[in-house]
């Protein structure tokens, strides 16, 4: 047997909209598909007059990290003073510890917390009792919806050395009960442990709906050939839902500075700054309870560079590598 | 030997039952086709044998093995799918080594097993391909080599050409049949479409509503349909079926509508019939264009003609009911407009009962 010429046909890309022969100008190209397409533009307006609103216009105020800013002058009429707030910055051993904080908890997140969801989803998966996955499911998605206090509030309560139930039960073990929130070396592994307690149920969400998504012939096709349910998951699921973890990976390292900043506000306190205090810490420390608007806003536009090189970085990499990106 | 024999196979889900407890043979090297409408539970009974969906009640052997509470993977059968269930990730090799691979085969006999199965669906030069990038008929052909690579005693097929254009269909159909004759494993072929049926199979099984309606050669079931559903089923366009009642004519029984005559074979089974109510099936290729006057001539009221080259479908009525003569156009097709009647060898019209549509008995021929 050999393939005809005619099975060649190999998935063509559309790289322009331009069709040859068509002689509108673009201006008149864009006319023609807004008044065509309206009605989807119109329900596009809200989220654009949102985006410009609240994410545009306040960029204009980012010029203070510039600036020698003064409430009373305003924004435009502050001096220009260059990149004097950056050399304070990075002449500061706060920041700099800050700095290294969030890489440090950022990468522990992004080694425990990323995961995560994926193992939970990839055990929902495979729980084949309606029920007990359901409200295995429900008690997971739980805490996405309570308030971080409440949660930091409990978090606080269960490691507390007098009544917590951690420093019960290693009292029960023999051992002398452990300040764990004073304690800067517990920090880190608290705070992320508390973070995908919170989150990795509800984030579990999004893998879920991928694998439900895996054509269940595949599955069939899979048994027949004689692989286990193990086999099946390393073998067919993962790899099916690759493209939706490069996605969420891609956001993922994009967000990574942005550590859950209430979470550490809530939980920290002036002993654990050691290992605690991150940029976005600082920077509310600074700017809001300092008054120091300027210093601050050089200080998150930092943060924002590094992060929009971050998911440029990821983006490239990954679009590279596994024909996989956001854009 | 590694026949299949279904007996007494029932599936039920819940208080619904979808097959009914159905008795099939299928002999070692043998290619049997299940073919039938939509939900007459053929691709359910596929999957019974596969192991993907559990026998409610009945014993399922293979190779003389009872095989209903073996997992899929002991039962040595192999499937192909109707969307061809190729894993994305994974390029054609990777594919057509996925069954060997999970089975703990050596990588060198993995390697050679692929290559030659590559080189028999003539896959070669796309081993390192993704199934994104292969067209349908290639797809279809990694979905085979990923049967045929384990060797197994029984290949099942559900529905495996319907995601394909017709061209393409017809071209794997006679790649398929190369392939049995090739590899002589027993096979047992899922689909609704008559032609694939006909084509394929050593025998057909007929099935409607979960019931086996008739086991037999191709032939033996153009021939010799057992039913009005298997009259209607097999054969494109299907046989003409006429609303009658037997009568007694000059020369034997007659079947007499509207009018009209149509002279019956003088066999004892149809001269019981005097009297009753009939439904005369005739095949669109058996039907003779006759002139006026010619003996025998039965009228017809022509409608519409559809030419296809060599061939012509002249549609019809008669007795109220469309009525279809397929015909040789012999080049001079304008001609046919003026059809008007037709002739037909009373040994080749089939009779079945007014009432149960079930073939009068004792009027078969040798297929």
């Amino acid at each position: 047997m050999s393939a005809p010429k005619d099975d060649l046909k190999r998935p063509r890309e559309l790289k322009t909209f331009v069709v040859p022969g068509d002689e509108r100008s673009r201006l008149e190209r864009i006319t023609d598909h807004l008044k065509r397409d309206w009605q989807l533009y119109l329900l596009l307006a809200p989220t654009i007059i949102w985006l410009l609103l609240f994410l545009y216009k306040p960029m204009y105020g980012l010029q203070i990290a510039f600036k020698d800013y003064s409430v009373f002058r305003g924004i435009a009429d502050s001096p220009w003073i260059g990149w004097d707030h950056f050399e304070t910055l990075f002449g500061s051993e706060q920041f700099l510890r800050a700095l290294r904080n969030t890489i440090y908890i950022s990468l522990l997140s992004l080694l425990f917390g990323f995961p995560a969801p994926i193992i939970l989803a990839l055990m929902f998966n495979e729980i084949y009792q309606q029920w007990f996955k359901k409200t295995a499911q429900t008690i997971v998605y739980l805490p996405h919806f309570i308030s971080s206090v409440i949660i930091a509030g409990i978090v606080i309560t269960a490691f507390s050395p007098s009544a917590g139930i951690v420093n019960t039960v290693i009292g029960w073990l023999g051992f002398d009960p452990v300040y764990f929130l004073t304690k800067p070396e517990w920090f880190r592994p608290i705070f992320v442990g508390t973070t995908i307690w919170q989150e990795a149920g509800f984030q579990s969400i999004v893998y879920l709906a991928a694998i439900a998504g895996v054509s269940p012939t595949l599955y069939e096709s899979a048994v027949v050939d004689g692989a286990s349910r193990w086999q099946m998951m390393w073998k067919i699921t993962l790899p099916s839902i690759m493209t939706t973890i490069i996605i969420m990976l891609i956001i993922r390292i994009g967000n990574m500075l942005e550590v859950s900043f209430e979470m550490i506000i809530l939980l920290y306190q002036p002993a654990t700054y050691e290992t605690a205090d991150v940029i976005n810490t600082y920077i509310y420390r600074q700017g809001i309870q300092g008054g120091q608007y300027d210093f601050a806003a050089a200080a998150g536009l930092f943060n924002a560079v590094v992060a929009f090189v971050l998911v440029m970085t990821a983006n490239t990499l990954s679009k590279r590598y596994s024909r996989t990106s956001l854009w | 030997m590694s026949g299949v024999k279904l007996q007494k196979i029932v599936k039920a889900y819940g208080a619904v039952q979808v097959v009914h407890g159905i008795d099939l043979d299928v002999q070692e090297n043998e290619f049997v086709v299940l073919v039938g409408p939509s939900g007459c539970g053929k691709s359910t009974t596929l999957r019974m044998i596969a192991g993907l969906e559990e026998i409610s009640a009945g014993a399922l052997h293979i190779d003389g093995r009872l095989m209903n509470r073996v997992a899929p993977k002991d039962r040595d059968v192999a499937m192909v799918f109707q969307n061809y269930a190729l894993y994305p990730h994974l390029n054609v090799a990777e594919n057509i080594a996925f069954g060997l691979k999970i089975r703990k085969v050596s990588k060198p006999e993995i390697e050679k097993s692929v290559e030659e199965v590559g080189h028999i669906l003539g896959l070669t030069e796309y081993l390192d391909r993704r199934p994104a990038d292969l067209s349908g008929g290639q797809r279809q052909r990694v979905a085979m080599g990923r049967a045929i690579v384990r060797r197994p005693k029984v290949f099942l097929f559900d529905e495996p050409l319907s995601n394909l254009d017709a061209k393409l269909r017809t071209q794997m159909r006679a790649e398929i049949k190369r392939l049995h004759n090739r590899l002589g494993v027993t096979s047992i072929y899922v689909t609704h479409d008559q032609v694939e049926a006909m084509t394929l199979a050593d025998r057909i099984v007929v099935m409607s509503d979960g019931n086996i309606e008739q086991v037999g050669t191709p032939m033996d079931l153009f021939l010799n349909p057992k039913s009005v559903f298997v009259a209607s089923f097999l054969g494109a366009p299907p046989m003409n079926m006429i609303k009658a009642t037997v009568a007694e004519g000059d020369t034997g029984p007659v079947a007499v509508f509207e009018g009209q005559k149509i002279k019956l074979a003088p066999l004892e089974a149809l001269r019981n019939q005097i009297g009753k109510s009939v439904t005369v099936g005739i095949r669109p290729e058996f039907a003779e264009i006759a002139g006026e006057g010619t003996a025998d001539r039965i009228h017809i009221g022509m409608d519409l003609i559809e030419t296809l080259g060599s061939e012509a479908l002249l549609h019809a009525t008669l007795g109220g009911e469309p009525f279809v003569i397929r015909t040789e156009t012999l080049g001079k097709h304008n001609a046919l407009g003026g059809v008007s009647g037709f002739t037909i060898r009373p040994d080749l019209i089939r009779v079945f009962d007014g009432e149960t549509g079930e073939a009068l008995v004792g009027q078969e021929v040798e297929a």
